[in-house]
């Protein structure tokens, strides 16, 4: 438990410079609330439910657009290394839009599908799809020939070695890619909101900059900061976890 | 006697290879068109090709295009110019120094899976809605990579290639700029090809958001004018701005890492 | 053999940090190593040793006798706890061109060409432009890459980089020379080539040289004395003398050669199984 204390120590002194600057008038209170004041206002604010119903939306958004994207991205990728014909007509799709920065999106969902869920859900989901396609294709390739066989000669079928065998051999880079795009579906949704919606925490951001309420600005801008984290950690625990039989 | 380079193996296998992909992106284009002309999009949804290419040829012949890339390339480079070199330094100091790393560890692994685009209303609090704040952004989203490049460069630097310059005299000072930044560059400029396209794509956000001309500005703008062959065309241009940079500085990194792509090349004798 | 000779008169001009004598006096020297993570281990105990200029000496023992450690302090990259080190009378307080060292892995600068490298501790001792360029050409010629000077370390295999290695030390003429197992990266017959031509070149600009091995054979061809190192923490456990005719083309098949390799691989051979049993307690 020190040891994480010794670790996070410097944030710690960095929070307290925070205070004191600010109480002690080094910094203008106006352009940097004091943290105290900070959360303060995001306890109100989860108090007054606002920012529960925010976050809702914000996550109900990026975790559908992201199921979306490791089911059929995963699914894809797969597919990709396993069936040759398939990587013939999707490969050229996935090079040619890797380098497509994802957030360029935005303004063409928001064309289609406007304001709402959809658009947001629409981005992430065409957003992730690429680092869990690449993941997933470049980990059932790298699946040991050996293994393969060893399944093949003790009689299973193709189709039972593609899942004895090859996904769960692909396992390790597939989740890595979806770490990828955890982190990413957190950009994404930001700067979606940011721009172009009416609820979510990005928008709650704008709302309250606009509105002079800038305590409440910076305590939401820390919450999806402290979010996108702790998402980051836990997922890294639960990859940890599924990982376990790999040295 | 200079010696030649031995023709890598399989080249014709990589120019066939080169050449599938193209004829690929041909056929997409292809399909494109056939899409949005055969009536099962609107042209709302998906305009053509021939509209899209049209649209972007005007742009350019009205100056539009060239004024739009040119202000969001600046503010990107400006910025990823900044966080290469303070990125790097202090990458390297870290490395080297334990309390400097003591402090910035916790910093470092927070910061990275964090939505940095998030603190972009901060920044505009404090800088207002102008290129400097749109630069800071870059800076702050395209600096961690480098940093962590440059850590990790550094800490691999053989102890037996600073020993060996030791041995010849060399001083610290010399050691840190003849033998650490040379050895610890391939990393480093790892670090620097994952932090560009960042910085391209941050910059478009900012524009997007704040507005002030630039390639995200006049795409969000075709965006609320339901404008849909700007927005298309607004994504090829930058999908082409992106895939320039990103072989610029593949091809940098080839002429400054001559000497370790070499290790690829077979050897002779 | 020519080539050398004209060079040994041009030494007038260079500046030397060790002049004349270049004994070495190793004083029970005990070394700790502290790992940044477990526990500290003691790699060298009490060790005493004295080694006459221009020697050949070889450092032999099983792997983690601290013979590499020994030899680092000497060359002055680790810091001497207890006891002491002094050459030319002088205490060790560094690393400096007197003392060159040769690694097993070449730790040739892979961003500088053949040239550039052995060029890097030429110009670190202040020569002339010229006389940089005439020196480093000649020792490059004196190890046989010639024709190669311009092609970078990932280039050339790895007799060629030892050589190049072994070039960059010689060219800043230290008067000790520090080997540290040398040639243990290379394919057999590499490593017999170069023992013979390792030979050949200090037979012409005699040096002392410290070549730290694990291989009994090459100890005894090479050095003039063999100091038996025990395994972990490091004693000095036998010196033997090991003095042969290098010139006699048939030295490996006589009688005493072979005597000699025996007595000594049976002094490491309990060492060797020792280092191994504590290998496998530890795993």
């Amino acid at each position: 438990m020190t040891g994480a204390l010794h670790r996070y120590l410097p944030l710690v002194i960095l929070a307290l410079l925070w205070e004191a600057a600010t109480r002690l008038g080094i910094v203008s209170t106006l352009a940097l609330p004091p943290l105290s004041q900070v959360l303060r206002a995001a306890y109100d604010l989860a108090r007054s439910g606002d920012l529960l119903t925010n976050a809702a939306a914000s996550l109900y958004r990026a975790g559908a657009g992201l199921a979306l994207s490791i089911v059929i991205g995963g699914a894809l990728g797969i597919a990709m290394a396993w069936w040759r014909p398939v990587n013939v007509v999707v490969g050229p799709l996935v090079e040619l839009f890797y380098p497509v920065p994802k957030s360029a999106l935005i303004p063409v969902t928001a064309l289609w599908l406007g304001f709402g869920d959809g658009s947001k859900i629409l981005l992430i989901f065409l957003g992730c799809m690429i680092p869990v396609t690449l993941g997933a294709f470049n980990g059932a390739r790298s699946s040991d020939q050996a293994l393969i066989w060893s399944a093949r000669s003790m009689g299973a079928s193709r189709l039972r070695v593609l899942w004895d065998v090859v996904v769960p051999s692909a396992l390790p880079e597939l989740l890595n890619g979806v770490r990828t795009a955890l982190a990413l579906s957190f950009v994404l949704l930001v700067s979606a909101e940011l721009i172009v919606a009416r609820s979510g925490l990005g928008y709650m951001i704008g709302f309250l900059g606009a509105g002079g309420t800038y305590d409440g600005m910076f305590a939401a801008v820390l919450t999806v900061a402290f979010l996108g984290f702790v998402a980051d950690r836990i997922y890294q625990r639960l990859m940890n976890r599924v990982l376990q039989w790999r040295e | 006697m200079t010696r030649r380079r031995v023709a890598m193996p399989g080249l014709v296998g990589s120019m066939a290879w080169w050449m599938a992909r193209w004829i690929a992106i041909a056929v997409l284009l292809v399909a494109w068109e056939g899409l949005a002309r055969s009536g099962l999009v609107t042209p709302f949804m998906l305009p053509s090709l021939s509209v899209v290419l049209a649209r972007i040829w005007s742009d350019a012949l009205s100056g539009d295009l060239l004024q739009n890339l040119w202000l969001t390339l600046y503010r990107a480079l400006a910025g990823f110019a900044i966080a290469a070199g303070a990125g790097t330094a202090l990458g390297v100091l870290i490395a080297r120094n334990r309390f400097i790393r003591w402090f910035f560890d916790p910093l470092i692994s927070v910061g990275f899976p964090m939505p940095k685009i998030a603190f972009l209303p901060i920044i505009a609090l404090w800088l207002g809605y102008n290129d400097a704040s749109k630069m800071t952004m870059v800076v702050f989203d395209s600096i961690f990579p480098v940093v962590t490049a440059a850590i990790a460069g550094t800490l691999a630097v053989e102890k037996e290639l600073l020993w060996s310059a030791r041995n010849m005299g060399a001083s610290e000072r010399q050691l840190l700029w003849e033998i650490v930044l040379p050895a610890a560059l391939p990393q480093v400029l790892t670090g620097l090809q994952v932090a560009l396209p960042i910085a391209l794509i941050v910059s478009i956000v900012a524009e997007m958001t704040m507005g002030g001309a630039g390639l995200g500005s006049a795409m969000m703008v075709a965006s609320r004018f339901a404008d849909s062959p700007g927005v298309f065309a607004g994504i090829t241009e930058i999908a082409v701005a992106g895939y320039c940079l990103v072989k610029c500085m593949a091809l940098l990194r080839r002429r400054l890492l001559l000497w370790h792509q070499e290790a690829l090349a077979p050897a002779t004798a | 053999m020519m080539r050398y000779s004209a060079l040994r008169g041009q030494r007038a001009g260079v500046r030397r940090i060790v002049s004349g004598n270049s004994n070495i006096v190793i004083d029970k020297v005990s070394h700790l190593y502290r790992p940044s993570r477990g526990r500290e281990v003691l790699a060298l105990d009490d060790v005493s040793l004295e080694i006459r200029g221009q020697e050949f000496i070889a450092l032999l023992g099983p792997s983690g006798c601290g013979k590499s450690t020994l030899l680092y302090l000497i060359g002055g990259f680790l810091a001497t706890g207890k006891g002491s080190i002094s050459v030319g009378g002088k205490p060790v307080a560094g690393p400096g061109p007197d003392r060159g060292i040769v690694f097993q892995h070449f730790a040739l600068f892979p961003w500088k060409t053949v040239r550039a490298n052995i060029l890097y501790g030429l110009e670190k001792l202040g020569l002339p432009r010229a006389e940089r360029e005439r020196r480093a050409q000649s020792f490059i010629d004196l190890v046989g890459l010639r024709g190669f000077e311009d092609s970078y370390p990932s280039q050339l295999s790895g007799g060629m980089k030892q050589r190049a290695a072994i070039a960059r030390t010689l060219a800043i003429d230290p008067a000790i020379l520090l080997m540290d197992e040398p040639f243990g990266a290379l394919d057999a017959q590499t490593r017999n080539l170069m023992q013979s031509e390792l030979l050949a070149i200090w037979q012409r600009s005699p040096k002392t040289v410290i070549f730290v091995t694990h291989d009994v054979r090459e100890a005894v061809y090479l050095a003039d004395r063999v100091v038996v190192m025990s395994a972990r923490p490091g004693r000095v456990k036998a010196i033997v003398d090991t003095k042969f005719d290098r010139s006699d083309s048939d030295i490996f098949k006589t009688k005493a050669f072979i005597d000699k390799i025996d007595e000594i691989w049976c002094l490491v051979r309990d060492e060797a199984l020792k280092a191994q049993a504590r290998e496998d307690e530890s795993a």
